[in-house]
């Protein structure tokens, strides 16, 4: 039987540090999905995650809720992707837009996954680092509008207002490439 | 919003829920960096410093620990310069105007006020925040001092005082807090101010 969030806490309290890899296995994937979204760079998104389970380990006495280790480690990595697109945002949106790419991904189906994935990364990209976040909390994390307000600290409504310009914004930049193949 | 938004919302939602490929060694680097904290005593330290505790103030008490704030500053001097202890309420943050060379570093002394206290530790990226690496020594009027040295850089810090209140710098400027609200300063050796 797997064990538990709060058992796994429990053990590395009383000393076994080793069990928490089975934290890290276990919400490695998601919260490195969320990252490379939010960061837009896979060496970055490593990075910052590895430095949110390093932290995550340092301060886990003071992790109240050990049942809802997940939701208190994915605060820490919101953070951190705040801290570090902070830092590196700037360079991050200084990439080149190859025209003739652009053109290419344009005129292509989007039954063509490769380019309408690469498209939306690119338009995600343009997108206000705190519309982004709440965008991807609320459609790709799945959670909550209450869920994301106790995780950012940030009101219902303001969220409400981040998702909706997120929305707007990625209709705006994609709504070209999507016309060709809707 | 048409249905063809909401579609489309879906369908980019959709793409972005696919799993992304992450280094296969990515949990082994994870694990060493932990146990690489924990047997350089770190990790019990840290676990030590931020274990949740009950904290009763008195009245008294929260008057000792407004002074200790009002009164926390930081100087910084040049290498193997002993200077006098500061006056209460000098807030100079001599750290941001050195004249020491970039790269070079110099001695920094940080103090705190805080009369009350029975024992105060500075701890900051400098010491990886433990709390036993670097306690502060009593002095006369109720000041705290430690002076180290420090390489040029940016450093965050922060006062802990009877290893239960966080005090951040009033002196210095403030850091971000960090994960956890706590609050935190800023000095800066050589290079630019902060």
């Amino acid at each position: 039987m797997e064990l538990s969030d709060a058992a796994v806490v429990e053990r590395v309290l009383a000393g076994d540090g080793d069990a928490y890899a089975l934290l890290v296995s276990r919400y490695r994937d998601r919260y490195a999905r969320f990252a490379m979204h939010m960061l837009g760079s896979r060496e970055d998104a490593e990075e910052v995650l590895q430095d949110a389970f390093v932290r995550g380990y340092r301060s886990i006495a003071r992790c109240e809720e050990p049942d809802k280790f997940g939701s208190w480690l994915m605060q820490i990595l919101i953070n951190r992707c705040r801290t570090a697109g902070g830092r590196r945002g700037r360079r991050e949106r200084t990439f080149v837009h190859d025209e003739a790419a652009m053109l290419s991904a344009a005129t292509n189906h989007p039954a063509d996954q490769s380019a309408w994935r690469e498209e939306i990364h690119r338009a995600l990209e343009q997108v206000d680092p705190l519309q982004r976040e709440a965008f991807l909390l609320k459609h790709v994390e799945d959670l909550s509008y209450e869920e994301i307000a106790e995780l950012t600290g940030v009101g219902v409504s303001a969220l409400k207002m981040r998702v909706k310009r997120a929305c707007d914004r990625l209709r705006e930049l994609l709504q070209e490439v999507y016309s060709v193949g809707a | 919003m048409s249905e063809h938004d909401d579609l489309m919302i879906a369908r980019i939602a959709r793409e972005l829920r696919k799993p992304e490929r992450i280094d296969p060694a990515f949990d082994g680097r994870v694990m060493a960096e932990i146990r690489a904290s924990r047997f350089s005593g770190g990790q019990s330290a840290w676990q030590w410093l931020v274990r949740p505790r009950s904290v009763r103030v008195s009245p008294l008490g929260g008057f000792a620990l407004a002074g200790a704030m009002a009164a926390a500053l930081v100087l910084a001097v040049s290498q193997g310069e002993n200077p006098p202890a500061p006056e209460l309420g000098e807030t100079t943050v001599a750290a941001a105007t050195s004249t020491a060379a970039p790269g070079i570093g110099q001695t920094v002394q940080f103090v705190l006020r805080a009369p009350s206290a029975s024992r105060v530790a500075l701890v900051g990226d400098f010491n990886d925040w433990d709390d036993a690496a670097t306690p502060l020594r009593p002095a006369a009027g109720g000041l705290w001092t430690v002076t180290i040295p420090l390489t040029a850089g940016r450093y965050t810090y922060t006062f802990v005082v009877d290893g239960e209140q966080w005090i951040a710098d009033p002196a210095a400027p403030p850091a971000p807090p960090d994960d956890f609200g706590r609050p935190g300063s800023v000095v800066t050796i050589g290079g630019s101010a902060s």
